[in-house]
């Protein structure tokens, strides 16, 4: 049977890695206590909110993601490669927990709900960590994460500027001046939101990867109010419609996941018909930045090592830092024949938007920052084993691109930089055998405390 | 509007605020309160952003230009 958030929660807890708060606390201090905690975070009351407890920093570690992953902390990415290659179908049920507290028309009231104040300069309370369901009579069922601004107590703010599969069903809806049905479930298991960031062909269905990761199908309920279907075990589901009204509302400024505030955007409103929940609901809040960006570290790390086969070389570990927002960098060891260094950094360099990328050989722990330094400093001569890379397509919110500068609507470049810190060509592997100490077997420090 | 709605535009009529200065602003407001009267000067159409993401209310010089929608 498939696991749940509070499935992930109960891990968490059972690791040490979940800290319960029992004081009542106001929705516009939970990120900031949250941000003062080195575990997942657990709000047992809520003030003003007597019914609901809140949840936040799930995954904001790798550490936190593999547990919930069910995996080692070196293997998130070979792990979601394994789940993308067997999709399960999901599997359509009739009732859902998610669904025993249902609240239609005039009661619809998103201020009842403990919506989060995150960051200084917010454009206002956000909804975080939604799996955003849509469909399209001609593509199928799509399911994404977006983040949602509370603007009134029927409508959010939805951020649909960046190119998307939901995106280009809103498009085609109001091309036809129609509203496009969505539902927002808040509170499901990370599996649902990695296979939500993942960017699956357009007629592939999202919750058959998260299947796939969960090795059983995903239950889903029907919608009351949309022809829609969503997580049976979500903790809170909004419905409603993504109105007609093209990109002409503002949304933003939010904490991006680059931990640099965003922009005010204009984008379109999402009106809420009917708002479903748990019985004794948990309010889900993503902790920008860390716990957005170890959510897409798997796809990034996997991608990276689909990057490495295709050029046929062969990885044997793959990171991406978090400090690097798991996304515009990727560290990788591979087992190195000659030239293949250089080979894998232009693999790894072709990557999205990965601006620079580090690759060593198999004897080094590349989760070892010191390991790591050690290597770039006895494997790297800089003017024969660093590439830059001049004009590579580049991403607005990375402030070295100078995008200001473009004009509206102006696409930025980057420069990217590789270090291959493997064992140059030509040096004896023996000049880098490391010290041993003497007698290190034969001797145990506990046997003389 | 409510009295805490009219406070709020007023103040955004002074000068332009991020949505985190109104909330300190009127700290002692409970939270549903206060995102209920956030929602009051959304409906009445007369916000508006500036460069830096702030909320303001322009109350004299109406725009020569259809504001952008809300």
């Amino acid at each position: 049977m498939k696991q749940s958030f509070r499935d992930v929660l109960q891990q968490l807890r059972e690791a040490g890695e979940l800290r319960p708060v029992k004081k009542p606390v106001d929705p516009r201090h939970l990120s900031a206590l949250m941000a003062q905690s080195s575990e997942a975070t657990f709000f047992e009351q809520i003030l003003g909110y007597p019914e609901w407890r809140a949840a936040g920093a799930v995954v904001s570690t790798r550490k936190r993601l593999a547990l919930a992953m069910g995996c080692a902390e070196r293997e998130i990415a070979t792990r979601f490669e394994e789940g993308i290659r067997r999709p399960i179908e999901a599997r359509l049920v009739d009732r859902g927990a998610c669904q025993e507290v249902v609240v239609e028309g005039d009661d619809v009231d998103l201020t009842r709900l403990p919506l989060p104040l995150m960051h200084v300069k917010d454009g206002g309370p956000y909804i975080s960590g939604t799996l955003v369901v849509s469909k399209d009579p001609e593509y199928g069922r799509n399911v994404g994460s977006y983040r949602m601004m509370y603007r009134t107590p029927r409508e959010t703010g939805i951020d649909l500027v960046s190119s998307s599969d939901m995106r280009l069903y809103y498009q085609r809806a109001f091309e036809q001046r129609k509203p496009l049905p969505i539902a927002v479930a808040v509170g499901v298991h990370p599996y649902e939101m990695l296979a939500a960031s993942y960017k699956a062909p357009i007629d592939v269905d999202e919750f058959s990867i998260a299947g796939g990761l969960h090795g059983a199908p995903v239950e889903l309920v029907r919608c009351r109010t949309v022809d829609l279907e969503v997580p049976a075990d979500a903790e809170l589901v909004l419905e409603g419609e993504l109105l007609p009204i093209g990109w002409t509302a503002d949304e933003g400024p939010f904490g991006e996941f680059s931990h640099i505030t965003g922009e005010v955007k204009w984008n379109p409103i999402f009106r809420v018909r009917c708002i479903t929940h748990r019985r004794d609901p948990i309010f889900y809040v993503l902790q920008m930045p860390w716990e957005n960006d170890w959510l897409a570290a798997p796809v990034i790390e996997a991608a990276g090592l689909q990057a490495l086969r295709i050029a046929s070389v062969e990885p044997v570990a793959i990171r991406a830092p978090v400090g690097s927002c798991c996304y515009w960098s990727l560290i990788a060891s591979i087992k190195k024949r000659p030239g293949e260094g250089k080979n894998a950094l232009l693999a790894l360099l072709s990557v999205a938007e990965v601006k620079l990328a580090i690759v060593t050989d198999d004897d080094i722990n590349i989760y070892d920052p010191d390991e790591l330094d050690w290597a770039m400093t006895f494997r790297v001569q800089a003017d024969h084993d660093v590439l830059v890379v001049s004009g590579a397509r580049g991403k607005h919110i990375d402030p070295s691109v100078r995008a200001w500068a473009l004009g509206q609507g102006g696409l930025p470049t980057t420069a990217k930089l590789g270090i291959d810190a493997t064992i140059p060509e030509g040096v004896p592997r023996e000049y880098y055998e490391r010290l041993r100490y003497f007698a290190k077997d034969a001797v145990r420090l506990e046997d003389y405390l | 509007m409510s009295a805490l709605a009219q406070r709020i535009a007023a103040e955004l009529a002074e000068r332009p605020r991020h949505f985190s200065e109104v909330v300190e602003a009127h700290a002692d407001v409970s939270w549903r309160d206060l995102l209920l009267a956030w929602g009051e000067v959304r409906r009445a159409d007369v916000l508006e952003r500036d460069e830096a993401g702030r909320y303001l209310v322009r109350i004299e010089d109406p725009p020569a230009q259809p504001r952008r929608l809300l």
